[in-house]
């Protein structure tokens, strides 16, 4: 009886740790890849595991995918996945260096090797695909549209009307695209442009879901339409021509989507009531996320 | 190098822009160069003629401009003035650009122009007092044009930091002056900054210009007897 | 601490003083150690009465001190890389202001050197002192005392100048700030999706008065007490 016992404990055990070690050969974690590991995954690129270290573009004021928390840490969805490159590459989640970006600087930074990866929530549009290369889309991003409480608008009914958002976005040439008898009241940022429309001096404000709509959470007297328009897909900046390194990311983005590790992660980011508005938003073991095939999709009209 | 070629070709593309961010900087400047001679002259007769409660103001204030820096009170101005109970106002680009640069300027110049009016030979006065003016008379008839004239050459030298200034408010609050003008160009073509060159020597000879023409006026604005 | 507080003034206070204070005091002491060098040799080289050198120290001169700083900044941030040249943000800042800082100071030393007496120089030389010499140990050690008190003035228009530094993504004090102000705009649990704009931006400008007015008081008494 004890023989058994002792037999069946074993076995149980060898079982636990061949499949722990299998796991964590698939996951990447430094662990000897035997012959009966999982498919071989893109190395990491010899710069980084020279240097033992990521070197990160974020973004530090964009929550909640990039910004500083109150402790003065970077913090955020993008500095998450930033984590688990880390962890993916050395096995610790602290191998990142973080370096604040722009929308502005975010390009140059990485062009001139300032940064290995940009993670700074930025938009795939084919005219960056010339300077940067693009790894799979990790995030996408909606178009919304807030207005007064008591206001009807819907985006059919936009014609004539004022509409605020920020100079040079997605929404500033969509509007001149698609709605040319509407006004554009332009501003440097999102949080002026709101402003602007509780003044009264817009009609209602375009801008992505993620900024939007922290705004109707907190602010009683605007409210969101239920329109979605745009779709927004986010990738991660690599050097242009850089294979290795793209191999690498998107293979382990489609690791972190497989264990549907992107709905985790922004859960711990946003409150409840917000997570369910951006769940839709994340990759997910069944919802693959893709970039508009030619120019023309980046801006179609309704 | 060869980015050369394409660098002054794109700025010859971008020529119109750029001309107009200039104009728009001049525009800033000289509506808050008014302003910030008002200040001057107004404030710093205030100070120079010890008058009770506005003295006192103008003397914090200037303080307050001469250490503080001009870059937070433009952003204290565009986004935090409207949070401001009772006197908070939210203002457009240009109008914060202006504030901000009068609020700097008029601080520096407040002791440009007190500094002027002290600066009037007593005898001056005396002599006011003599052909039977009052204190009024004697500001407008003696201590104002003489003081003025003493003080013009520093205060040249405030309203060309003016113009200066307008290439850090502008940024600032993305107004589209000179210098935030040439940042988007850069912005867009991710590279070159030869433009920046290019306006660098526009801002130059604008400095340089006005600052001989402080030398030249110099000469011709001292009191007769400093001539000598 | 202070209870009566939000909650979140303590540790977005202390980020922004460990982190952005820290920032500001390295561009400001870089720029103004290399500034205060750099001006007094330029300065006194201006003395030497040889057109060439002092024609080019002078063109220095004017142009670090024609352009308007933000855009000597940019100037410094973006044109080194092209040259190959792959400094840090901050750096460049520090080397922006030291051109402008050096070039104020160059233009007080020529004024303080000219204004030794000949007799220094005569007697310099009749010790047998070379004109590097005397310079070094009698006439710059004199002139210093005039020194002083722009030394001190710059100072503060350098630490207030850091600020442009922001325009160009460095995370001094300011930039914290504004980083700060974005994230307690977000709703909790990020912060507290409120606009503290006021508060941080206030903040920000007691702590640069607090600072910078002792210093201008100390360069107004050196004025009066060494000039």
């Amino acid at each position: 009886m004890k023989r058994t016992a002792f037999a069946t404990g074993a076995a149980a055990l060898v079982a636990a740790a061949l499949a722990a070690w299998s796991t964590a050969a698939t996951s990447g974690i430094a662990a000897p890849a035997g012959p009966r590991a999982a498919k071989k995954l893109p190395p990491l690129p010899a710069a980084i595991k020279q240097r033992k270290k990521w070197v990160v573009g974020v973004k530090c004021d964009t929550p909640p995918f990039g910004y500083i928390d109150l402790k003065g840490h970077n913090a955020g969805y993008d500095v998450e996945i930033a984590r688990w490159f880390s962890r993916f590459a050395f096995g610790k989640a602290n191998r990142v260096s973080y370096t604040c970006v722009t929308t502005a600087t975010r390009i140059p930074a990485l062009t001139s090797g300032k940064i290995d990866l940009i993670l700074a929530t930025m938009t795939y549009t084919h005219a960056r695909a010339q300077t940067v290369d693009f790894s799979t889309p990790y995030y996408v991003a909606t178009g919304r549209m807030l207005v007064p409480n008591g206001s009807s608008l819907r985006i059919g009914s936009i014609s004539g009307k004022t509409i605020t958002t920020t100079g040079g976005s997605v929404y500033d040439r969509w509007l001149s695209k698609c709605f040319k008898n509407t006004s554009s009241l332009l501003f440097q940022s999102p949080s002026l442009a709101l402003a602007a429309l509780k003044e009264g001096r817009a009609d209602a404000e375009m801008f992505d879901d993620s900024f939007l709509l922290g705004v109707a959470t907190s602010d009683p007297s605007l409210r969101l339409t239920p329109d979605k328009f745009l779709k927004l897909p986010w990738g991660i900046g690599i050097v242009k021509g850089n294979k290795a390194m793209k191999r690498w990311v998107d293979s382990r983005l489609a690791i972190l989507k497989k264990k549907n590790q992107f709905s985790k992660i922004l859960k711990q980011n946003v409150n409840p009531t917000l997570f369910d508005a951006f769940k839709g938003n994340v990759p997910a073991p069944k919802r693959t996320l893709k970039y508009p095939a030619t120019e023309e999709q980046e801006l179609a009209c309704p | 190098m060869t980015l050369a070629a394409s660098s002054w070709s794109l700025i010859w593309a971008n020529r119109d822009v750029l001309l107009h961010g200039l104009v728009r900087t001049l525009e800033a400047s000289a509506v808050a160069i008014v302003g910030v001679a008002v200040i001057g002259v107004v404030l710093g007769a205030a100070r120079a003629y010890r008058v009770p409660v506005a003295s006192q103001i103008a003397a914090v204030y200037v303080e307050v401009v001469r250490n503080t820096p001009i870059l937070v009170q433009v952003f204290f101005i565009y986004f935090a003035l409207p949070q401001v109970p009772w006197v908070g106002v939210r203002v457009d680009e240009f109008t914060a650009v202006c504030l901000g640069l009068m609020f700097w300027g008029g601080g520096f110049n407040i002791e440009n122009f007190r500094a002027g009016f002290e600066a009037v030979p007593q005898r001056y006065r005396e002599a006011g007092l003599a052909l039977g003016f009052g204190g009024a008379a004697i500001f407008r008839y003696v201590v104002f044009p003489i003081g003025g004239r003493i003080a013009i050459p520093p205060s040249i030298n405030t309203y060309i930091a003016v113009l200066k200034n307008t290439a850090i408010a502008g940024p600032a609050v993305g107004f589209a002056e000179l210098t935030q003008v040439a940042y988007g160009i850069i912005e867009a073509s991710l590279r070159t900054y030869t433009v920046f060159a290019v306006i660098g020597v526009v801002y130059l000879l604008i400095v340089w210009t006005l600052s001989a023409l402080i030398r030249l006026l110099e000469s011709r604005l001292a009191l007769p007897e400093a001539r000598r | 601490m202070l209870a009566f507080l939000p909650y979140w003034v303590e540790p977005v206070a202390r980020y922004m003083v460990t982190e952005g204070l820290k920032v500001t005091a390295q561009i400001a002491g870089v720029a103004v150690l290399f500034s205060g060098v750099a001006g007094i040799l330029l300065g006194t080289l201006l003395t030497i009465r040889w057109w060439p050198l002092r024609s080019l120290i002078r063109l220095y001169i004017e142009i670090w001190r024609g352009l308007p700083l933000i855009v000597t900044i940019f100037l410094v941030y973006y044109a080194l890389p092209a040259f190959g040249i792959d400094i840090q943000p901050w750096l460049a800042a520090a080397v922006a202001l030291t051109l402008w800082g050096s070039a104020q100071i160059a233009e007080a030393t020529r004024g303080a050197v000219e204004s030794i007496p000949r007799e220094q120089h005569e007697a310099a030389a009749a010790l047998g002192f070379g004109w590097l010499g005397r310079h070094t140990f009698v006439i710059v050690p004199q002139a210093f005392r005039r020194l002083l008190p722009p030394l001190v003035s710059l100072l503060v228009n350098v630490i207030q100048n850091t600020t442009l530094a922001a325009l160009i993504g460095v995370g001094e004090l300011l930039t914290t700030g504004r980083q700060q102000i974005e994230t307690l705009l977000f709703p909790p649990p990020v912060g507290t999706g409120q606009d503290h704009s006021l508060a941080i931006l206030g903040a920000v400008l007691i702590t640069f008065f607090v600072i910078s007015f002792p210093l201008t008081r100390l360069a107004a008494y050196l004025e009066r007490r060494l000039v």
